[in-house]
This record gives structure tokens, sequence and C-alpha cells, in this order.
């Protein structure tokens, strides 16, 4: 039984799909490396002195800097695709849930579209601060 | 949703029961629980970040991020480095497996792999436990 269900899935998920979970995959691998000396390694701390503390204007100056926003915009769209790929597979191993697989494919990328915007907005802030 | 539902999934007699497991099986099973709990987090991550967007923005950024710097959240941020790189290394031994390097020694790169996240995490651990015990272990 379970064994049908895994054939099931490696059907309903797609090849594209398989290809871009593994290219997002090692993409964000990189991305993240990049996120986490950013944003704890340099240059932190130099407003505040000695406490390790990510401030907003620290944040700010840094995302004056196009390569900044576009190094977070990139990682944010990765990332979306990722999980949200990656909790459709998830789901589609449930035989409950593969038999909706459409309105599942819609929800997941509205969801993705819909938290791509959020995510671009709320970095507004610290890009219009002036640094 | 009936508990009798999941049978096949969790039952004595089927291929999740803990003893019926083979090594590939527990990688796969921990993949998945790691996936989930990432993107349960950059959801957290993204609320966080908005605060900057609410109200008194610039004091309202500050405020949550002096906060997330107590030792409780630095060590909650090493669980986080843990779940990270178990799903980054596991990952990319799927990745070469998909390639067809390495898939007839599959459980010996499993442990290869354990080898180097468990090196990293100790280093993730250097990184930052000076924030979680500030005042040292004595």
């Amino acid at each position: 039984m379970a064994e049908q269900k895994r054939i099931a899935t490696s059907k309903v998920a797609g090849t594209w799909a398989w290809f871009f979970q593994r290219f997002s995959a090692v993409a964000l691998i990189v991305l993240l490396g990049i996120h986490i000396y950013i944003s704890h390694f340099s240059g932190v701390g130099e407003e505040t002195g000695e406490e390790p503390l990510i401030t907003f204007g620290e944040v700010s100056v840094r995302l004056d800097q196009l390569a900044y926003i576009v190094v977070d915009y990139l990682m944010l769209a990765m990332v979306l695709f990722h999980g949200l790929n990656g909790t459709r597979t998830v789901l589609f191993d449930f035989e409950r849930f593969a038999k909706h697989q459409k309105a599942i494919d819609i929800t997941l990328f509205v969801v993705g579209v819909a938290t791509m915007i959020w995510g671009v907005v709320i970095l507004f802030p610290f890009i219009t601060s002036g640094g | 949703m009936k508990i009798s539902d999941f049978k096949w999934l969790f039952g004595r007699n089927s291929e999740f029961w803990p003893t019926n497991m083979k090594t590939g099986m527990w990688a796969w099973v921990g993949h998945r629980l790691t996936g989930i709990a990432l993107v349960v987090y950059v959801f957290l991550h993204l609320s966080f970040i908005s605060t900057a967007s609410l109200g008194d923005g610039e004091a309202s950024f500050d405020d949550l991020m002096a906060t997330t710097s107590q030792p409780l959240f630095v060590l909650m941020d090493f669980v986080l480095v843990i779940v990270v790189i178990y799903h980054a290394v596991n990952g990319l031994r799927v990745v070469l497996f998909d390639m067809g390097v390495g898939i007839k020694r599959q459980k010996l790169v499993f442990w290869i792999a354990m080898a180097v996240a468990a090196v990293l995490v100790i280093g993730g651990m250097l990184a930052i436990w000076h924030l979680v015990f500030p005042e040292g272990v004595a």
C-alpha cells in the first residue's frame, strides 16, 4: 500500500519541480552562507559597541546598497520555492492530500506569491531610511 | 481523521515503525521533519522583520532584536543551526545520489555526511556559545 503511494508521488511531483528543488537547494546553501556572514560576522556591533546586536541602523546602512537588496530578495524567492515545494512533496505522500493535487498546487502558489510580496514590502523601511 | 487512518503510516508493521526503519529511512524522515520546521521558521523570521514596518518601526525592531539576543533565544538559534546543518548536509547527499554519485555506498556516505555535519555544528557552537553563557560556564 505504502509502496503504491510512493510511486504515485513521484509522478505527481513533476520533473520540473524536482530539478528546481535541487537547484534552489544548492543556491540556498551558498546564499545562507552569505546571509549568516553578513548578518552576524561582518560589521555587527560597530554602532553599539561590544553587544553583538543587529540594529535597524546597521541593517539600513547595508540595504542602501543594491547588492545586499538583491541577495536578500533572491534568497527569499529561493527559500519560498524550496520550502513550499517541499511542503507539497510531503503533502502528496498522504493519499488524503494527493487526491486534491490541483487545489493544493494553487493554494501553495498563492501563499508563495503573497509571502514574496510581504517579504519584499517589509524591507522597505530599511531601504528607504537612507542609512 | 481517525487514528486508524494512520495505521499504514505508524502501525507496528508499517515501514515507519522505528525498528523497521533502516539508515536511509531515518535520514529521509529527519529530512522531512527538519524541512517542515524550517518552513515554520522562515515565516517566523519574516514576522520578526516586519516589526520594522509597524508602529514606531525603528524602535520596535531594535527592541525585538535586543530581546532575541538574550541567551535563551541564542540557545534556540543553536537548535536552528543544528536543524539547518542537518537539512543542508543530508540534502547535498540526496543531490549526490540523484547525480548517481555514491549510491552503492549510500550508508557510508550517510555517516560521512553526518561526520561533516557534526564538525559544522561544533563550529557553530564555538561561534555562539559565549552568547548563550555570557558569564562563562563554571
